[in-house]
């Protein structure tokens, strides 16, 4: 059950009630009406043009776009009826389980069911292999090559079916907006088999949570402690046993890489006012927060012969001498209630709900909902879908989609089948997100400059095409299970207009496609012509 | 048909402010303002050999006798290796690049790499691509942050290139660079000519007045390369000179590099990365994997020059490579992560026929934790010479943020 919010006497404008899930549909209708009424007024005092006032239509893309891989085909319409926060209300109350399609698809990827003894197995397997055959003792190991791909390809490929058909939209945005804050990497070693379990056990369970708990999930992850190397963080000093095939000098001393990004990018944030002097210190913390060798099963361990029992102060706070794993697990949690992790956690959920450069009235609401529930996300993000800031006209459709928000977003708006390999996952990569190929622990990045280059936006073209024609690799589009047939150009892009861009597309682009459509003699052509110009279409790019 | 971005830009740059247009629309639009050419023509060609490239191996140490000793499967014998001053020899499989070194046009840098001691692929490739190693948190690459600083350039979408489907991270930040997977396939893809130029027009229509900005910009820049490639006609592109470049990735980098800069469209700093150099594993000497893959790589380099012919003259090319090997092979007759690597330098402008840079020796005393070959030039000094006295960069400091430039510590690969 989700409370109210506390700290809120109402929102978008002062005075206009608030709207959660008790209220009845059609008041809900009503005070959205109300609501972007008083918008437009408020904002024709500015000196800009007014902005169009907000239909209920317009209320439930804004929400679609942001906390979900945009609308369905006819999702706009539904979540009007139902009220854009009412909608929210219910993905945030959701518990994940209640998605029948989605249970069948992940059925079909045998992947899932494997759990991390038998992903390290095969790892163990395949490298051994590997030594053999470059060894020259036996064949080249192919077909375990192609088994390891197979398997990974299922890996990335549920991961676009969840974004594509999830019902519960706001988990799955949350949860790759969560692997790319605590971002692994993919092809960095142990990582190739330890990623599917972090997917699975680290970030899905905890994506609508409390943030402590993730935070402590994810220190305690070998896919992270090997990525950022906190297993080779030895106390200095410690004796080592000899590795059975050591590649090189075994060091013992503390490795920094951990400890640093944990304060940089997991929680403090770079300008978060720690010192090197603290980032030893948390390393030496977290001395012995290892993983157990891959043949054991590559688990979390925690290693008492490689921790630094020393005393540590932290940020002003002294870690006694004497203490083990507990002292950990104070410093994560210390950390996770800092204040200034708390304004980098909201600023960051605000730059991927609102915009870019988020005002500070939405991060302002967002901490303090944070402070109320001690970091539950689902009161952080509904507070941050309360604030005014939220429906303001500088944020809506202010944002340019990833590559993976516009993958999947097309291939939801036309609501085509993604098959089960990785074929869709592809086509991110190719257009710049490769999906858990991100080398930098700082994840995928948000803002607009990162992504709207012009051989990614032509490639974007080019896959708008290819899906409006059917020839998109692997999502299966029925173009007549949605959008009849029509010889006039004027009623075609009516439709598609609601279809693909939610009501939101310009005169500008209505002329040019209605243009483009003018010698078009094959309906079912002009049809995925003007259904592919609409995916292709400056609007789209947006959300 | 279309509005030139500049004209738009002449016509009402300032009024635009007051519509709360994206500033970084205003900052890319500025990349367009004219001005001074000041060393029009000049191109810098990176390329990055991923995984770590054996620099013991691409210049071997024939004259330090401990090289022999840490080697005894791999070291490339003193008959094979094609001796170049005495000290210094090339891999046999570099041979291709011979003639290049005695028309002095080419010069190794021994004990190069980075001041960070990282042995991690993935932070050393990024500590090279933003060019400030040890700073995670740098946005843009230093490639990027080049053409941010030095503005005068001719109005181009080809101004930077990278030869690939994603942008790297070299190249990234707020001023315009295009990723190219292939020139032949870059564009509005279409079955036939006229389904091409008919899409390529209403895309061309529907971002022409978009009222978005970054997204409108970069589309047109995407247009105007894609026309400007049409006319140049990538697929009927022949080499000069009977060159021949090698099959791969690679290869058909540099080909399109060559075609982009004969084509005149204004390229100034072309990228391309080959990878296969992590040889943790059965490294081989003379011949085998590594040999195997630095044929590859002087066959490309050898092709490279001969086809470009004289325009050499204008070209600098940079070999790079995020760290070094061991010393010492290891128990696989391999070689495994270790600090400082070789570098080449290649074009008219070097001052070739040297191997250039501070040999710290292989003596147990003068390595690095004992156990890697020191780095005694730091990468940005090297780049940064590059920058500034090819093609006329002016504030190196902003590209190599806290970074001192003096150019005492140049290397000197460049002619006077």
């Amino acid at each position: 059950m989700l409370p109210a919010s506390r700290h809120h006497g109402g929102w978008l404008v002062p005075g206009v009630p608030m709207i959660d899930a008790s209220t009845p549909r059609a008041a809900r209708a009503i005070v959205l009406a109300v609501a972007a009424l008083a918008l437009g007024a408020a904002a024709a005092a500015a000196p800009e043009p007014p902005p169009r006032p907000l239909s209920a239509s317009d209320s439930a893309l804004h929400v679609l776009q942001r906390f979900a891989f945009g609308p369905r085909a006819g999702q706009v319409d539904e979540v009007a009826r139902q009220g854009a926060l009412g909608w929210l209300d219910a993905q945030l109350a959701a518990n994940g389980h209640d998605d029948a399609r989605l249970a069948a698809l992940e059925k079909r990827t045998p992947a899932l069911a494997l759990d991390p003894d038998e992903w390290a197995r095969h790892f163990v397997d395949m490298r051994r292999a590997a030594r053999a055959a470059k060894a020259g003792e036996g064949a080249p190991p192919a077909e375990m090559r192609a088994e390891t791909r197979e398997m990974l390809d299922q890996v990335r490929g549920i991961a676009m079916v969840r974004a594509v058909t999830a019902e519960d939209q706001l988990r799955e945005v949350m949860a790759s907006f969560w692997f790319d804050h605590f971002n692994v990497f993919l092809d960095k070693g142990a990582d190739r088999f330890l990623l599917p379990s972090y997917v699975e056990d680290v970030i899905r369970p905890h994506a609508l949570g409390h943030f402590v708990d993730l935070l402590i999930a994810t220190a305690r992850s070998p896919a992270m402690l090997f990525y950022l190397d906190n297993v080779q963080s030895v106390a200095p000093g410690t004796p080592v046993p000899p590795r059975a095939n050591a590649g090189g000098a075994r060091r013992t001393g503390i490795n920094e890489n951990y400890a640093r990004e944990l304060l940089e990018l997991h929680t403090l944030g770079v300008d978060g006012g720690y010192t090197q002097q603290d980032v030893i210190a948390v390393a030496r913390i977290l001395t012995g927060w290892s993983m157990q060798p891959p043949a054991q099963g590559g688990g979390f361990v925690f290693r008492p012969r490689a921790h630094d029992f020393g005393e540590k102060v932290v940020l002003g706070t002294r870690f006694p001498a004497g203490h083990g794993e507990e002292e950990g697990v104070r410093l994560l949690r210390q950390l996770a209630r800092h204040p200034a992790t708390i304004r980098h956690l909201c600023t960051k959920l605000c730059a991927r709900f609102v915009s870019d450069d988020p005002p500070d009235g939405c991060v302002d609401a967002a901490v303090a909902a944070w402070k109320a529930s001690d970091g539950d996300v689902r009161q952080v993000v509904r507070a941050i879908a309360q604030s005014p800031e939220f429906w303001s006209a500088g944020a809506i459709g202010s944002k340019v989609k990833t590559p993976l928000e516009f993958v999947a977003s097309a291939v939801r708006a036309l609501d085509a089948a993604p098959d089960s390999g990785a074929k869709l996952a592809d086509v991110v990569g190719r257009l710049g997100e490769p999906l858990y190929r991100q080398p930098s622990p700082a994840g995928y990045p948000e803002r607009q400059e990162d992504w709207a280059n012009s051989g990614a936006l032509l490639a974007r073209m080019n896959f708008a095409i290819a899906l409006a024609s059917g020839r998109a690799p692997g999502a299966a589009v029925d173009l007549d299970a949605i959008l009849p047939v029509t010889a006039d150009p004027a009623a075609l892009v009516d439709a598609v207009n609601a279809l693909v861009l939610g009501g939101a597309m310009t005169e500008h682009t209505r002329s040019v496609i209605v243009s483009e459509l003018g010698d078009v003699r094959d309906p079912e052509r002009g049809r995925a012509l003007a259904v592919g110009l609409a995916l292709g279409s400056p609007e789209f790019q947006r959300q | 048909m279309k509005l030139s971005r500049r004209a738009f830009l002449k016509a009402g740059g300032l009024a635009m402010v007051s519509y709360g247009l994206d500033p970084l629309f205003l900052a890319r639009a500025t990349y367009s303002q004219p001005g001074p050419s000041a060393r029009s023509g000049r191109v810098l060609v990176c390329l990055f050999q991923r995984g770590a490239v054996d620099g013991l191996s691409m210049l071997v140490p024939h004259g330090d006798a401990h090289y022999y000793k840490e080697r005894p499967n791999i070291a490339i014998p003193e008959s094979a290796a094609i001796d170049l001053d005495g000290r210094f020899a090339l891999h046999p499989a570099l041979a291709p690049l011979k003639p290049l070194w005695d028309a002095r046009v080419l010069a190794p840098i021994h004990a190069i790499g980075s001041p960070d001691p990282t042995r991690s692929h993935f932070d050393a490739q990024d500590y090279m691509e933003s060019g400030t190693p040890g700073v995670k948190a740098t946005a843009d690459g230093w490639l990027n942050r080049y053409c941010q600083h030095q503005r005068e350039h001719d109005e181009t979408p080809f101004r930077a290139v990278s030869f690939g489907p994603e942008l790297p991270r070299i190249l990234t930040g707020s001023a315009p660079s295009l990723a190219i997977g292939d020139l032949r396939a870059f564009g509005v893809r279409a079955p036939n000519d006229a389904t091409r130029d008919r899409l390529t027009r209403a895309f061309e229509q529907l971002y022409e007045t978009a009222p978005t900005g970054l997204l409108a910009s970069s589309a047109q820049e995407g247009f105007e390369a894609a026309n400007m490639l049409k006319k140049i006609e990538p697929e009927r592109y022949v080499p000069e000179h009977r060159a021949s470049y090698p099959n791969g990735r690679f290869g058909q980098s540099l080909l399109q590099i060559a075609q982009l800069i004969k084509a005149g469209v204004g390229l100034e700093i072309a990228f391309a990365d080959v990878s296969g150099w992590d040889t943790h594993v059965n490294q081989g000497s003379e011949q085998g994997q590594l040999a195997a893959r630095l044929g590859d790589f002087a066959n490309g380099l050898a092709a490279f020059a001969q086809d470009l012919g004289d325009r050499m003259n204008d070209v600098v090319v940079v070999t790079c490579s995020e760290f070094g090997r061991t010393i010492a092979e290891n128990g696989s007759s391999g070689t495994d992560h270790g600090r400082a690597t070789a570098m080449l330098v290649m074009g008219g402008p070097v001052k070739g026929g040297r191997v250039l840079g501070r040999w710290p020796g292989l003596a147990a005393e003068a390595r690095f934790e004992g156990r890697d070959l020191a780095v005694t030039t730091d990468f940005r000094d090297l780049f940064a010479e590059l920058l500034g006295g090819h093609l006329g960069a002016g504030s190196l400091e902003a590209v190599f943020p806290g970074h001192a430039i003096e150019p005492g510590r140049f290397v000197g690969a460049l002619r006077a």
